[in-house]
């Protein structure tokens, strides 16, 4: 501890130096932080947004499974179907507990100030697959007619159980015009369903005319163990289903972020790297400012492990100081971090964005970006620290 | 061993240090033999250059000289190895120095604990004697900045003084000081001489030398004058 104490006193010399010099190092730790951050929580997120569909097996029109799996996950239009009688030849393959089809689609916003009205055609199949439905006020579908409504929706406009609700968009030949009456208005589920319009499956063919069309059919099954071969049974029953399984999905989701993470990686090895520099830089000057201290300290007793470790450990603050003040940085603009990353993938239709936070506190992932700022002191210490063991007394008392 | 060196806290025997500079040998010692008992305090004069530092550099291990024969406190330096020389020095030897050496992030109490952290060794107590040896009982806690050269000078006393050295070397320990701080640094000087601290000072100041038990003169590395009353007196 007295070499810490005495690198401490050293590094407060030079005020201004240090805490560029930890600003650096903060820099790089903030944005390893926020990186791992970001994929623990993306893989978290997407986790919980593919369990609380309730299914083990999505099955899509043909098409990219992943663009339409972030249609099903996140909402939309997708102008892609299925028949709707397909669900029948589904429910015909032995091994599956439920299975649900959807119709999905939206009013698109006509300005910033709008949101997207997205729209889900669903019926009881659904309901049994969505265990952590909870009903704040009212309840399912009494009639046709009925609307049930997202906490945040509901929140948002203001509506109430028996209050009506409008629809109006022009669609070529077709004109989308509709009341609803609101049946029921969910709990807050922590997922996209809090932003969703629920109408009864029938109903929403009928108001969009997509008679007999469904977007997506979810399927659970009655043991996890044999998803593999109900995923081969459902594609042998139908030619033009694609059928995966939510675990693949998982994988590959997970797989393209952690593709984009090499190059990010890249980028933060380059700041690390720029931050190793400048702690070298910072310690190997106050070490040719400090040489004749130094080799005072010799005459008067210091080993050049002495001195070695003196130095060693002014690195080792400053580095720990610059990793306690990244992860800092990182949380104050994690909203801003969070914000941009998923702005950028929201314009890959093929990656779909978690809802909720993902860049928070964690231990592992604080003890992953400290390990890193310690090892960068370290490293950067080491040279010059052996450069001021090696200053000689004599050429000290020669300099005098 | 003999009576002679039983008694002898430094003695050097025909002691050499020559650099090169290219093909050319310089002779920083040429055969210097001086020995120093307990409680003597010995005075080394002459001009920049003489061997006066270099020769407080071979007797405080600093340096190691090219050849002859050093024994400080029994024990023959010119043979120890280096990790055993750093603890030499640091347990037996003071130094204290013109410029002071104080390193102005610590306390006057820090400076002088220093040599014991190397040491690995804590002494409080031994630390606040000595602060109250050199008159600082005031100013354990400031910093080197807020002291005068005289005071400045007292910490380094009292730092070169805290592993209980036999030996203090000091090299134009009053060079940078006003005649009053100087004063008090000398009286200091002969109440650790007193003690039985053997002390060497190399000078200029013939003032300070004249205040010494023996004055030693060195010219090219050699000793020209070893008497109490030195010929440089008389010239000055």
């Amino acid at each position: 501890m007295v070499w810490f104490r005495l690198g401490l006193k050293n590094l407060l010399r030079r005020p201004v130096r240090t805490t560029l010099t930890v600003a650096g190092v903060a820099v790089a730790i903030a944005v390893l932080y926020s990186l791992l951050e970001f994929q623990k929580g993306y893989e978290k997120g997407l986790r919980e947004d593919l369990n609380a569909l309730g299914a083990h097996i999505m099955v899509v029109p043909k098409g990219c499974p992943y663009e339409a799996s972030t249609i099903v996950l996140h909402g939309g239009k997708w102008p892609r179907y299925l028949k709707a009688d397909y669900m029948e030849k589904v429910r015909a393959v032995p091994g599956i507990d439920e299975s649900a089809g959807i119709l999905m689609d939206a009013i698109i916003a006509k300005n910033a100030r709008e949101k997207n009205q997205i729209f889900l055609g669903v019926d009881e199949h659904f309901r049994r697959l969505r265990q952590n439905w909870r009903f704040r006020e009212g309840g399912w579908f009494p009639d046709a007619d009925s609307l049930i409504i997202g906490a945040n929706v509901a929140k948002e406009l203001g509506l109430k159980v028996g209050d009506r609700y409008h629809i109006q968009e022009p669609r070529g030949n077709f004109n989308v015009d509709a009341t609803f009456t609101v049946a029921g208005i969910l709990e807050p589920t922590a997922t996209q369903d809090d932003g969703f319009y629920f109408l009864p499956l029938a109903t929403v063919q009928k108001a969009f005319n997509l008679k007999d069309r469904i977007v997506v059919i979810l399927v659970k099954v009655k043991d996890v163990a044999n998803v593999t071969p109900v995923v081969e049974a459902l594609k042998k029953s139908e030619a033009n289903m694609n059928v995966f399984p939510l675990t693949e999905l998982l994988d590959t989701m997970g797989q393209l972020v952690k593709n984009t993470k090499v190059f990010v990686l890249a980028i933060v090895l380059v700041a690390v790297a720029i931050g190793t520099v400048g702690v070298l830089n910072t310690i190997l000057m106050a070490v040719f400012e400090r040489t004749r201290e130094i080799g005072m300290m010799k005459a008067f007793g210091a080993a050049a492990g002495d001195v070695f470790k003196l130095i060693w450990a002014e690195t080792i603050l400053m580095c720990t100081a610059g990793g306690v003040a990244g992860v800092g940085l990182a949380l104050v603009a994690s909203r801003g971090t969070e914000a941009f990353i998923k702005g950028v993938l929201a314009k890959t239709a093929l990656i779909s964005v978690p809802k909720g936070t993902l860049i928070g506190f964690s231990w592992p992932v604080f003890g992953t970006a400290m390990v890193l700022a310690l090892f960068l002191g370290l490293v950067a210490g080491a040279y010059p620290a052996w450069r001021a063991s090696t200053v000689s007394p004599i050429e000290a008392i020669r300099a005098e | 061993m003999s009576d002679h060196e039983q008694t002898s806290v430094l003695d050097a025997r025909d002691v050499w240090r020559t650099y090169r500079r290219g093909s050319e040998e310089i002779h920083a010692l040429a055969g210097m033999d001086l020995t120093v008992r307990a409680g003597e305090m010995v005075g080394i004069v002459g001009r920049s250059g003489s061997g006066k530092t270099t020769f407080l550099n071979q007797v405080g291990c600093l340096d190691r000289p090219t050849r002859g024969s050093l024994k400080v406190l029994g024990t023959e330096v010119t043979s120890l190895e280096e990790r055993a020389l750093v603890a030499f020095r640091r347990d037996r030897i003071g130094f204290i120095f013109q410029l002071f050496y104080l390193i102005p992030t610590l306390t006057v109490r820090e400076n002088i604990e220093l040599p014991l952290i190397f040491a690995r060794r804590k002494d409080r107590e031994r630390v606040a004697e000595l602060i109250a040896k050199v008159g600082l009982d005031e100013n354990g806690d400031a910093l080197p900045r807020q002291l005068n050269g005289g005071d400045m000078q007292r910490v380094a006393i009292a730092r070169a003084l805290v592993n209980q050295p036999k030996l203090l070397l000091a090299d134009e320990p009053t060079g940078r000081l006003e005649h009053r701080s100087r004063d008090a640094i000398m009286e200091i000087l002969r109440g650790l001489q007193r003690e039985g601290l053997a002390i060497v000072i190399a000078t200029h100041d013939l003032s300070l030398a004249r205040q010494t038990d023996r004055v030693i003169e060195l010219k090219d590395g050699r000793i020209v004058q070893n008497e109490r009353e030195s010929v440089v007196f008389r010239a000055a």
